[in-house]
């Protein structure tokens, strides 16, 4: 709404931006961002969503309506730019103890421990990197600041990786700057964390875990690259609790998941990677933020007759109100993943189901009664205007037919738009018949996948790393 | 037995990233709203098209001559739609002589 606000300006036409009262902070923080830290906004009282009609036409006759004014014929205060420190010099000397105390202080670290980064420490990262330290991966909003292949560096040496890992922190802020994944939402209210999912050799070669507890941290790989990329929407894109990041509850980082690559090849399904269009054996991370999830346990039958009801289910259960990205917000954005463990992918795949007999399984039983779809996108909630039906919106091609089969208000309607939008992935437990589902934030986050380059000599790079834990 | 605390020295860089914009001007504003066009933009959330119809009708008491031009003319600046609604923006202010804009809803 800002960045409207903002164009709006740069074309020479004042703006106003209506904005709820505790938004004002971030509305404030985002308009820096843009550039212009005077963006007039007019203030709406409390917020609207729990107002009655009569309540929401006092605070915008009461309130609003003299600060649009305001906004659109006063002249804002003048806007004063601020200093910041260069990107490569030393911006403070101290103890471990005084650097934690510091950074803690200056909003740059996340209250735990970091590991300093001094110039020695990231030069370490450099080597693992074909990259010019100064290359920019891409410039993050809502801060717009330029994310350098060196400041990559210096938040994978706080967040505690090792410097063999820099490919893939590279791999992770490439496609934090890609358009497609919308790092700019990642502020939004419902908190969404991201997951990322790793594929390829690197998997083995870094010692990422891809067996029991896959989603625990205890994984040096795992749980610091994680919170490698919390740092990096903190430091480089500007998400930070209060002001730009509203998660009205948020969650902590999660850890790093790893496809169990060794099991995908014995029976013969492809990784998510290849799901989203990479070659195999390809080294990739793959990035979504998912708005929850929850654990599918105990998988019993003995096939897919029995068990894709229960998985099925299990995605319906976790996708609730998400479904406005399935029709409505955002029309086919809505992409959960369902992680199964080794022993229930095999036990499909030595059914005979490829991976996309599987997706469209699912679909089949993945739904929910029609009624409540339609409360869910506008009703409960209030994202559609209007509180459109699945009926309507198919007529004005704005969701798929088989949204309004029949007008039956008890008909089962799918939770996704098409089989595909399913993500499937295997890791976990390998011998114990448990899945997981995350549920998606469509367009706020939607899935983007990027290749892990290797430096040139990767193997001897990564022999001189291993060699030196040893002196 | 006790650990005594790490006393060396650090000289640690900066972890952020370089802003890549500078202050820009914000547009000058409205002498007055008398007469003027103004543009609705909306992200389709948060009851705009309920405030919306309100600040239309308080303006128009208020201002002779004041018009707005529909949130529907421009399409919402949020989800789907947002992309090409941003892209599209400036030739439809043109168009629709906009002198100034009203956009929510941030909630």
């Amino acid at each position: 709404m800002l960045r409207a606000s903002a164009l709006a300006e740069e074309l020479g036409v004042p703006s106003v931006s209506l904005t709820c009262e505790g938004f004002l902070g971030q509305a404030a923080s985002t308009a820096a961002g843009l550039g212009m830290p005077n963006l007039p906004v007019a203030l709406v009282p409390g917020h609207v969503d729990v107002q009655t009609a009569e309540e929401l036409r006092r605070n915008v006759l009461g309130v609003t309506v003299q600060a649009v004014i305001q906004g659109l014929t006063a002249a804002p205060e003048e806007a004063a730019d601020v200093d910041e420190p260069s990107p490569t010099g030393v911006v403070f000397e101290g103890t471990p103890d005084e650097v934690n105390r510091h950074f803690y202080a200056k909003g740059w670290s996340d209250g735990l421990p970091i590991v300093p980064p001094t110039a020695e420490r990231v030069r370490e990262f450099l080597r693992f990197t074909a990259l010019h330290p100064d290359e920019e991966l891409g410039v993050l909003l809502p801060d717009q600041r330029s994310a350098t292949v060196r400041a990559v560096a210096a938040n994978g040496v706080m967040a505690g990786c090792r410097p063999e890992y820099m490919p893939i922190l590279v791999a992770l802020v490439l496609a934090m700057a890609d358009r497609r994944y919308g790092v700019e939402h990642s502020g939004n209210t419902p908190g969404s964390e991201t997951l990322i999912v790793l594929n390829g050799p690197v998997i083995r070669e870094l010692d990422f875990n891809y067996q029991q507890g896959a989603l625990r941290d205890g994984f040096q790989a795992n749980t610091t690259v994680g919170r490698f990329w919390r740092l990096c929407l903190r430091n480089l894109a500007g998400f930070l609790p209060h002001r730009t990041d509203k998660g009205t509850f948020g969650n902590t980082w999660r850890v790093v998941l790893a496809e169990n690559e060794e099991a995908l090849s014995r029976f013969g399904w492809p990784t998510l990677a290849q799901d989203q269009g990479l070659a195999p054996g390809e080294n990739a991370v793959t990035v979504s933020r998912f708005t929850g999830g929850g654990v599918i346990v105990s998988v019993f039958g003995d096939g897919p007759d029995h068990m894709i009801p229960y998985l099925a289910d299990g995605i319906a259960r976790h996708v609730g109100w998400e479904v406005i990205f399935t029709v409505g917000m955002a029309s086919g954005a809505q992409k959960p993943l369902l992680v199964l463990s080794p022993i229930l992918a095999e036990m499909l795949a030595r059914a005979g189901l490829s991976k996309h007999d599987v997706k469209r399984r699912l679909f089949e039983h993945a739904r929910i009664p029609a009624w409540k779809f339609e409360r869910y996108i506008g009703g409960w909630t209030n994202f559609t205007p209007g509180q459109p039906t699945l009926a309507a919106l198919v007529g004005e091609g704005r969701a798929p037919a088989i949204f309004a089969e029949s007008d039956d208000p008890n008909r089962l309607v799918p939770v996704v738009a098409a089989p595909e939008d399913i993500m499937l992935a295997v890791s976990g437990d390998p011998l114990r018949t448990n899945a997981y589902v995350f549920a998606h934030n469509g367009i706020l986050g939607y899935p983007t996948t990027k290749r892990v380059e290797l430096p040139p000599l990767w193997p001897r790079l990564l022999r001189s790393a291993r060699e030196g834990d040893l002196r | 037995m006790t650990m005594e605390p790490d006393r060396s020295k650090e000289r640690v860089l900066w972890p952020r990233g370089r802003k890549t914009v500078d202050l820009r001007p914000l547009a000058k504003r409205l002498d007055t709203l008398e007469g003027k066009t103004l543009g609705e933009l909306w992200d389709d959330l948060f009851r705009g098209d309920e405030i919306f119809p309100i600040l239309r009708e308080a303006f128009a008491a208020r201002f002779p001559g004041v018009r707005f031009v529909d949130y529907r003319v421009f399409g919402s600046t949020h989800g789907g739609e947002e992309h090409a609604t941003i892209a599209g923006l400036p030739a439809k202010l043109r168009e629709h002589g906009v002198d100034a804009v009203v956009s929510g809803m941030a909630c």
